[in-house]
């Protein structure tokens, strides 16, 4: 059977992209690929030359990574907080603040949003040394406390800025309604401007929360043995004498889990968060 | 509701946007329960009026007061008005019954009493069917139908709408047109309506401003504005199409234009020298050979009347005809003015002679 020209033309330049797209998909995926193969051999399978590709799964790897000597469930549970706490303070601060850069008539609102950028602009290794001196200063090093202020200083000026691009595009006219219809601001913030920002909250607090359970260059200089997040804590695996790569595998898979449960669960959201407009003419983007 | 009657008074409004001065002192006294349109053409600051009088724009000097209490600083939730904006603002995240029901929630009152009050607000604009639908599965003319309703839920002591028509389609703007007079009535309440439309404004309203500028140019019911403009800018806006302009002379009683004369019984003793003469289509007809000879340019059938565009000399003359006939461009045609309905300006003040 032949293909007429078109279809024939329209196949090929649908080959070209899957092709391209397999090998786009193929770079991303293969290290996490050979993360689990790893994870699943014994240390000695890991090390063997050439590898072998035929071998027993174990998930002894997991266990110790779980609850072993060097176990990094503490860690994982000690992210799990400081991602959290930062994440719920980011949301909290940034909302208002974003709201009043959004809206609000403030003195000085130009040289204010641009200074709230000022961490974004710093290269982070330029402020290791002064927030370790600090957080020496105070007695917050190695602490929850000290993590959490020093992630805020890069979270919120990120958080503050999408907000507010969101919320300038709500047309103005809905919120001078609700405030004809006897809204204060804080009711029109709770009532007319959050619920159409949904999907800009969502994504911030993924944002948020992915690069607080991420952060390793201050979390390495800034923690100790009290409180070490994972991203720490896998170095355990890695010592003078040896790398215990398996285990590493393993727990770099474990430590990755939340993202991906947050990834997969916010998709939807984020889609949600395009609401259908109410202002003729044009839909909420 | 006994001393909550709704009269508007602005006196020396002025508002300025950066160097662009919006309003340069406007005095305006709306009566009690009066529809009163501002009318003029974008830019010519008749929304921003409307936005100080809902709180929404603080004037930079001048007074506002409602009924005597001077509001000039008020928010606008402390105002008791209710609006409908141009886009019609509604919240896309609610269903019409939320969006009705929102500013009786915000006033306080009680829950069990909400349900009812919206649908009897959406029966009046006749969307009662729609109401668990969201904005966005609604028309154009359903959306604005829940923008009334959530202005009319409550009883405010003014009701504002900008430009509420302007999205509508050509059909539906007169229906709405007629309804929004109804509604009027029944509400009894001062309605104050922002449009550039002055055929909606000439039908709908019982006085109107026209604004121009940034200033009010006159005030006053669609007749004295229709029959007495009282300057040029006025009566070049006002009437579809607006009154023929012409530049001439008057001499003893009689209006000079180029090589022609007409006589002026009625014209204003002291008017002398140059003037503008203005004549409404309508009140140029087509006379004998005796007339004024002009040239036809373009001929426009309206249906039941027709628009004939004729020079005099260098000036285009309209004439409304209220008949249809069969002219040939270029014809020569004989014109007769009636001079109980020329108008005079002064072509310097730009203003009304008598």
């Amino acid at each position: 059977m032949a293909l007429n020209p078109h279809k024939a033309a329209r196949l090929r330049r649908n080959a070209v992209l899957y092709v391209a797209a397999a090998i786009l998909l193929l770079i991303w995926v293969v290290p996490i690929a050979w993360a689990v193969v790893v994870s699943l051999k014994t240390e000695s399978e890991v090390l063997a030359y050439p590898p072998q590709i035929v071998f027993h799964p174990t998930l002894e790897n997991y266990r110790d990574a779980l609850t072993g000597s060097f176990s990094i469930l503490s860690s994982f549970v000690t992210s799990l907080i400081l991602s959290s706490a930062t994440t719920v303070l980011t949301i909290l601060l940034a909302i208002p603040a974003a709201y009043a850069f959004a809206r609000l008539r403030l003195p000085a609102k130009k040289p204010l949003g641009f200074y709230t950028l000022v961490t974004q602009m710093i290269p982070p290794i330029g402020l290791i040394i002064p927030y370790f001196l600090i957080l020496n200063k105070i007695g917050w090093l190695d602490s929850y406390q000290g993590l959490i202020v020093v992630f805020l200083t890069f979270s919120l000026p990120f958080a503050i800025w999408l907000m507010v691009s969101y919320m300038e595009d709500i047309p103005r006219e809905m919120e001078e309604a609700a405030f004809l219809d006897k809204a204060n601001r804080f009711q029109t913030l709770w009532h007319i401007i959050l619920p159409q920002v949904r999907g800009g909250i969502a994504v911030t607090v993924i944002f948020v929360f992915l690069n607080a359970w991420n952060e390793f260059l201050f979390s390495v200089q800034l923690s100790g043995n009290h409180v070490r997040p994972v991203t720490v804590a896998m170095y355990n695996f890695v010592s003078v004498e040896q790398t215990l790569w398996a285990k590493l595998a393993a727990a770099a898979l474990v430590a990755m889990l939340p993202m991906i449960v947050i990834g997969v669960a916010a998709q939807k959201q984020i889609v949600k968060g395009l609401t259908i407009g109410a202002v003729k003419g044009g839909g909420r983007r | 509701m006994s001393d909550e009657k709704g009269r508007v008074s602005l006196s020396g409004i002025h508002k300025n946007f950066g160097s662009f001065r919006a309003l340069k002192g406007i005095d305006l006294e709306i009566e009690p329960r009066e529809f009163f349109a501002l009318l003029g053409p974008s830019g010519s600051g008749k929304s921003t009026t409307l936005r100080v009088i809902a709180g929404l724009e603080a004037p930079d000097t001048g007074t506002m007061k409602v009924d005597g209490a001077d509001v000039t600083y008020a928010s606008p939730g402390e105002r008791n008005v209710a609006m409908v904006f141009q886009n019609y603002a509604l919240y896309p995240h609610m269903t019409l019954e939320q969006n009705i029901g929102f500013p009786l929630k915000m006033d306080g009152v009680s829950k069990k009493l909400i349900p009812d009050m919206v649908k009897e607000a959406a029966r009046k604009v006749k969307i009662d069917h729609l109401l668990h639908r969201r904005p966005g599965q609604l028309s154009g003319g359903q959306q604005q139908r829940c923008a009334l309703a959530r202005a009319i839920v409550r009883k405010p002591r003014l009701f504002l709408l900008d430009e509420p028509l302007s999205n509508l389609d050509a059909q539906l703007r007169l229906e709405t047109r007629v309804e929004l007079k109804r509604l009027h009535q029944s509400m009894d309440v001062t309605t104050i309506y922002v449009t550039h439309d002055q055929e909606e404004a000439m039908t709908i309203a019982d006085r109107m401003a026209i604004f121009l500028d940034g200033d009010i140019v006159q005030v006053g019911t669609p007749e004295e504005v229709f029959n007495r403009p009282n300057t040029i800018d006025v009566a070049a806006f006002i009437g579809s199409p607006p009154m023929n302009l012409i530049p001439g002379r008057i001499e003893e009683r009689n209006l000079a234009v180029g090589d022609h004369r007409l006589e002026l019984p009625d014209a204003p003793t002291g008017a002398s020298g140059e003037v503008i003469a203005g004549i409404r289509p309508s009140h140029v007809r087509l006379t004998g050979v005796d007339g004024v000879p002009a040239r036809l340019l373009l001929s426009e059938n309206l249906g039941e009347s027709m628009l004939l565009n004729l020079a005099i000399g260098d000036h285009v003359v309209k004439l409304r005809l209220p008949e249809v006939r069969r002219f040939s461009e270029g014809e020569t045609l004989h014109l007769a003015f009636d001079p109980a309905h020329i108008h005079l300006f002064d072509p310097t003040t730009r203003r009304r002679i008598g």
